[in-house]
C-alpha cells in the first residue's frame, strides 16, 4: 500500500518542479478555489490586556482544554526526558510536543499506524503538537537542500539521495495523530543575508501550505497550523501573513525565529505579524522559550511557545527560578539545604508534609549530571516552573495587571537594578505602552 | 518460634518459620520502631548516590513497594568536608535519610562501600580500606567509618571488612581476619562500649561481617562474635553464600544479610535455601539497564508447569524487533505501574531512541517482579513446600537470564573499574555516518535520532522517498 502511494506521487513531483513558477504566481495573485478547512479546535478569548496586546484565552483541543498563553515542553522522541506521563501530568502540562522528524525515523510510520498513533504509543491522553520536520532536516543535515518539490537530502546511513515533501510530512503527522500538526515550511536562518532566498522561502512556504492542506486527511480531528515565514523583512512577513490568513487554518505559527537574530528584530517580527493576524485564532511563536522572551512575546500578542531549553538545561543541572537560573552543579550549593526554590509548588520543592518530596539543593548538587534521577527531578521542576509562570501571566492578563507583572518580573531577575534591564525588552514593551523603567 | 533476639534495643528480628536453625530457609520479620517492617527473606534495593538508579523519588513513593535501601558511604564522601555530615536533622532523625531525601520510615542500611563495589587498586591497610569516590580512590579509616555511622544514624550499619580483590594467599587471609576482628571490636566499643555515656550510645543496629573464608581460618573471630561481641551485634553480613554454612548455631537467631551477585533467580533461591534473610540482587538493575523485563514468578504458575515443551525465559529482551508493534504489557497480568500504563512497543521504542524513560519504566517493572518473587518465596516457606517449589521453578524456567542485544545507559566514572591494560574502550567509536554530518551528530548525540536504517528503510518508514 505504501509503495502504491509513493508510485502514485512520482509524476506529481515532476509536475511541481516543472510548474513551480506558474504555481507561485497563482498563489499570490488569484484567489483559487481552496479545500475548505474544518477546525478541530475552539478558541475562547477571555480577556485582553488594556495596555499591551496580551490575550488570555482557552484553547479547546481534542484531548482537553489548554489555558493560553502556554509553554509546551518538548518530548522529542515520545518521552519527556526520563519522566513518566504521570509525572508530566503532575506539572499541569496539557499540551506537549513530539518531533515528526524523530518519530519518522523511530519508530516510523508503519509502527505508528499499527500502534494507533503517538498518543497510544506513549500513553499520553492529553494533547500533542508535532512540528513538520523541516527545521530538524535543515538544521541537522548539512547535506539537505530545499527544492520546490521538498527537502532533498542524503540518507545519513548510506548516502543515497532522498526527498521529503510536504505530503510526506503531513502523511506522517496524520499517522502520529497529533492534535496540532504543522505545515512543512522552507526554513532558512533568519540571519541569512540573501534577500532573494528569503523571499523564495516565504513564497514556497505558502505554496507548500496549499499542498499540506490538500494532503491533510483528518482536518476534523487534527488542526493544521500554517507557519509565517519571511525572515526579518517586515514587508515579506506582512505578505506572508496576508497569504496564509486567507487560507484559514485553525491556528497560525510564526516561524523562522529564535535562530540567533537580534532580540530587537525578533520583537519587531512578532509585533508586525500579530497586528495582521485574526483575533480569534491561536498564535504560536516557534522555538521560543527563555522566560524573558516569552513574557515580552505575550505582550506582543503571542499565545503559544515551545523550547527544549528548560528541559535540556535541567539535564545540565540548571534550575529555572524567578531570579534567573541556578547552576546547581556549582559547589556553592553543596551545603545548601533549602529547596530549589522557596515557595515553589512543584513535586520536588514542596515539603514532604505537603505531599512533595522536599528535595534540597545540596542533594540535587550531589546527583546532578551523575545520576539520571537528577535529570528527571530537575526536569520536573523546570517544566513546572515554566507552566506556573504561564499561569501567572494568564492571571495577570485576566486581572488586567499585565504591565505591573512585567515590571515585577524584570525587577526580580535583575535584582531591582533597572540599568541592567535588557534594552530590547524595554524597547519592545515601550512599543506596546509599557514603560519598564517607570516607577511602579 | 517467635523470639526477639536483637542486641540493639531498637531492632528486633523474629523467626516466624524455619525447619532448622542454620542452613535452612526461614521466614522472619525485622522490625525497627517507627520504620516499615521488613518481611524476610527479601531483597535490599541498592542505591547509587542515594537513589535507586533511574527511579525518581516520586516514582519510588508512588509506584514501587520498596521497603528498605542500601547505601555505601563512599558515594557521599568525595571531599573531606562532606555536605552529608552537615545535613540539618532532629535527634531522632537520620541525617543521611534527610540528605538523600527519603522518608524517615524507610529502613536504611549503610555500609562503607556501594554494592557491587568497584575493585580498588590501592591496598587496604591495617587501619583503613581503599574505596572509590566520584573524584577518585581514597582511604577510609575504621575510626572514620564508625564516626560516620554515629553522625549519619542509619538504621543498620554494616561493619567494615577487609576483603581482597583477588583470591587471597594464606598471609593475606590471616591479615583479613585480624583486621576485621580488630575493626569489629573497636567499632562496637566506640558505638556501644562501657565508656560511652548512655545517651550517646548508638541507636544503629550493627551487622558484623563474616569473611568469605573457611570456618577454620576465622575461628578466633567467630568465637568472639559468639561470646564477647554477642550482645552488641544485631546481625551478620556475609560476602558469599558458602559463609551461610559457617554461621554458628548460637548466632542462628541473628538476621543474615548476604552481599552477593546472584546471576539468576535460581541462585537467589539457593541462597534463600541456605538461610539468607536479606539479599542483594544487582541483577535487577543490570537487567533494567540492558533492556530486559523480568518475567519469572515464584512458585511457577500452574499453567506453566503443565507446559512441558521448553523452558520459559526468565525475562524478555525488549531490544528485539518482535516488540516493535506489540502493545501488550511487559508481562501478561502484571500489576506494576509500567504494565498497567505502558506497553512493550513503547519501551522498545524508548530503548532504541536512548530515552531515559525506558530504564525508569523497566526498573519499576523489575522491582515489582522481584518483590513478588520474594513474597512468593516467603509464602512457600511458610507453607512448607519450598524445596518442591524450587525444583518446579528450576524445571519450568530457563537456567540463565536472556542476553541483551542493546547498550545500557552511559556509565559514569564511579561506576566503572579503573583503567588498566587490555581494558575495552569505554565508549565504542561511532562509524557509518557521513563525514560532513558526523560533527553535528556527535555534538548533539542525545538530541538527534540517527536513523539505523538505509534509504530503503527510510522509505519504508514513510519518512521520505528515494530519488
Amino acid at each position: 500500500m505504501l509503495c502504491h502511494r509513493l508510485l502514485a506521487r512520482r509524476p506529481a513531483r515532476t509536475l511541481y518542479s516543472a510548474l513551480s513558477i506558474p504555481i507561485a504566481t497563482m498563489s499570490t495573485t488569484t484567489a483559487p478555489v481552496r479545500k475548505s478547512m474544518p477546525s478541530a479546535l475552539t478558541f475562547d478569548r477571555h480577556a485582553k490586556c488594556s495596555t499591551t496586546k496580551a490575550r488570555a484565552s482557552t484553547l479547546h483541543l481534542p484531548h482537553g482544554s489548554v489555558p493560553l498563553p502556554i509553554f509546551m515542553p518538548v518530548a522529542t522522541q515520545a518521552s519527556l526526558k526520563g519522566l513518566t506521563y504521570d509525572q508530566l501530568r503532575e506539572t499541569g502540562c496539557m499540551l506537549c510536543l513530539n518531533n515528526t522528524y524523530h518519530l519518522g525515523l523511530k519508530p516510523g510510520q508503519a509502527v505508528l499506524d499499527a500502534v494507533g498513533g503517538a498518543h497510544k504509543l506513549q500513553s499520553w491522553d492529553r494533547n500533542l503538537l508535532t512540528d513538520s520536520g523541516g527545521f530538524q532536516m535543515v538544521s541537522l543535515l548539512q547535506l539537505a537542500t530545499v527544492t520546490e518539490e521538498g527537502v532533498r537530502f542524503l540518507s545519513p546511513h548510506d548516502g543515497s539521495p532522498m526527498l521529503l515533501t510536504p505530503e510526506h510530512s503531513i502523511s506522517l503527522q496524520n499517522s502520529i495523530g497529533s492534535d496540532i500538526i504543522m505545515q512543512l515550511d522552507d526554513v532558512i536562518a533568519t540571519t541569512s543575508p540573501d534577500h532573494a532566498r528569503i523571499k523564495e522561502a516565504m513564497d514556497r512556504s505558502v505554496r507548500w501550505l496549499d499542498r499540506c492542506i490538500e494532503e491533510h486527511k483528518y482536518p476534523e480531528r487534527q488542526n493544521l497550523f500554517c507557519i509565517i515565514q519571511g525572515g526579518l523583512d517586515l514587508e515579506l512577513r506582512k505578505q506572508c501573513c496576508e497569504e496564509m490568513v486567507a487560507r484559514d487554518t485553525p491556528g497560525i505559527a510564526i516561524g523562522g525565529l529564535s535562530g540567533g537574530e537580534a532580540k530587537e528584530e525578533f520583537c519587531k517580527v512578532v509585533d508586525t505579524c500579530t497586528d495582521m493576524l485574526p483575533e480569534h485564532k491561536p498564535r504560536y511563536v516557534m522555538g521560543v522559550g527563555y522566560p524573558e522572551d516569552i513574557v515580552v512575546a505575550v505582550a506582543l500578542g503571542a499565545d503559544m511557545f515551545d523550547c527544549v531549553w528548560p528541559t535540556r538545561t535541567a539535564r545540565f543541572g540548571d534550575a529555572i527560578v524567578s531570579s534567573g537560573t541556578l547552576k546547581l552543579s556549582h559547589k556553592s550549593f553543596a551545603n545548601d539545604f533549602g529547596p530549589v526554590e522557596e515557595g515553589c509548588t512543584c513535586t520536588c520543592c514542596r515539603p514532604t508534609d505537603q505531599g512533595g518530596l522536599g528535595l534540597t539543593r545540596a542533594y540535587m548538587h550531589h546527583i546532578t549530571a551523575k545520576e539520571t534521577v537528577g535529570a528527571h527531578l530537575l526536569t520536573i521542576h523546570n517544566v513546572h516552573y515554566m507552566l506556573t509562570m504561564m499561569g501567572k501571566i494568564r492571571q495577570a492578563i485576566i486581572d488586567d495587571q499585565y504591565p505591573a507583572f512585567l515590571r515585577k518580573f524584570f525587577s526580580d531577575i535583575y535584582g531591582g537594578d533597572k540599568s541592567k534591564f535588557p534594552k530590547w525588552a524595554v524597547g519592545a514593551l515601550q512599543g506596546v505602552g509599557v514603560d519598564l523603567l517607570a516607577d511602579s | 518460634m517467635d523470639q526477639a533476639t536483637s542486641a540493639s534495643p531498637a531492632m528486633t528480628f523474629s523467626v516466624l518459620a524455619s525447619s532448622a536453625p542454620v542452613l535452612a530457609p526461614r521466614v522472619g520479620r525485622l522490625a525497627i520502631p517507627g520504620r516499615k517492617t521488613l518481611a524476610t527473606p527479601h531483597h535490599v534495593p541498592l542505591t547509587s548516590r542515594g537513589t535507586v538508579p533511574h527511579v525518581a523519588h516520586d516514582v519510588m513513593r508512588d509506584h514501587t513497594e520498596i521497603s528498605s535501601l542500601y547505601a555505601g558511604l563512599e558515594d557521599f564522601i568525595a571531599n573531606k568536608d562532606a555536605p552529608v555530615y552537615k545535613t540539618p536533622a532532629a535527634d531522632h532523625e537520620s541525617p543521611l535519610k534527610k540528605f538523600i531525601c527519603v522518608a524517615e520510615d524507610m529502613p536504611l542500611i549503610l555500609g562503607p562501600r556501594r554494592f557491587p563495589p568497584i575493585p580498588c587498586p590501592p591496598a587496604n591497610t591495617s587501619t583503613s580500606i581503599a574505596l572509590l569516590t566520584s573524584v577518585g580512590f581514597t582511604q577510609l579509616s575504621a575510626h572514620e567509618y564508625v564516626t560516620a555511622v554515629q553522625k549519619l544514624r542509619p538504621d543498620i550499619a554494616v561493619g567494615m571488612v577487609d576483603l581482597a580483590n583477588k583470591q587471597p594467599g594464606s598471609k593475606r587471609r590471616g591479615r583479613m581476619v585480624d583486621r576485621t576482628h580488630a575493626w569489629t571490636r573497636d567499632a562496637l566499643e566506640q558505638l556501644y562500649g562501657k565508656s560511652v555515656a548512655e545517651k550517646d550510645k548508638s541507636k544503629s543496629a550493627y551487622f558484623a561481617p563474616v569473611l568469605p573464608l573457611d570456618n577454620a581460618q576465622q575461628s578466633l573471630y567467630l568465637d568472639d562474635l559468639e561470646s564477647e561481641f554477642r550482645w552488641d551485634i544485631s546481625g551478620l553480613a556475609l560476602y558469599q553464600s558458602a559463609s551461610l554454612g559457617f554461621v554458628p548455631e548460637s548466632l542462628a537467631d541473628l538476621p543474615r544479610l548476604l552481599f552477593s551477585e546472584p546471576e539468576t533467580p535460581h541462585t537467589i533461591l539457593r541462597e534463600v535455601s541456605l538461610g539468607a534473610d536479606l539479599l542483594t540482587t544487582p541483577l535487577l538493575g543490570a537487567s533494567s539497564d540492558s533492556g530486559i523485563a523480568m518475567e519469572f514468578v515464584f512458585p511457577a504458575p500452574a499453567a506453566l508447569q503443565e507446559d512441558k515443551s521448553e523452558p520459559r525465559p526468565l525475562g524478555i529482551d525488549l531490544w528485539t524487533e518482535d516488540h516493535t508493534t506489540d502493545v501488550s504489557p511487559l508481562r501478561e497480568g502484571c500489576e506494576c505501574y509500567t504494565c498497567k500504563n505502558y506497553h512493550r512497543a513503547y519501551v522498545h521504542h524508548l530503548l532504541l531512541a536512548k530515552e531515559m524513560t525506558a530504564w525508569a519504566l523497566l526498573q519499576v517493572h523489575n522491582l515489582h517482579v522481584m518483590d513478588n518473587f520474594f513474597a512468593g518465596v516467603r509464602e512457600s516457606i511458610q507453607r512448607g513446600s519450598f524445596d518442591e517449589d524450587v525444583q518446579t521453578f528450576a524445571r519450568v524456567y530457563a537456567s540463565s537470564m536472556p542476553d541483551s542485544s542493546g547498550a545500557g545507559p552511559r556509565l559514569r566514572g564511579y561506576q566503572l573499574p579503573a583503567n588498566g591494560p587490555n581494558q575495552p574502550r569505554r565508549f565504542p567509536k561511532v562509524y557509518g555516518q557521513l563525514e560532513d554530518a558526523i560533527q553535528k551528530f556527535t555534538e548533539s548525540q542525545s538530541e538527534v535520532a540517527t536513523p539505523d536504517t538505509d534509504a530503503s528503510g527510510l522509505e519504508e518508514h514513510g519518512f521520505a522517498e528515494k530519488l
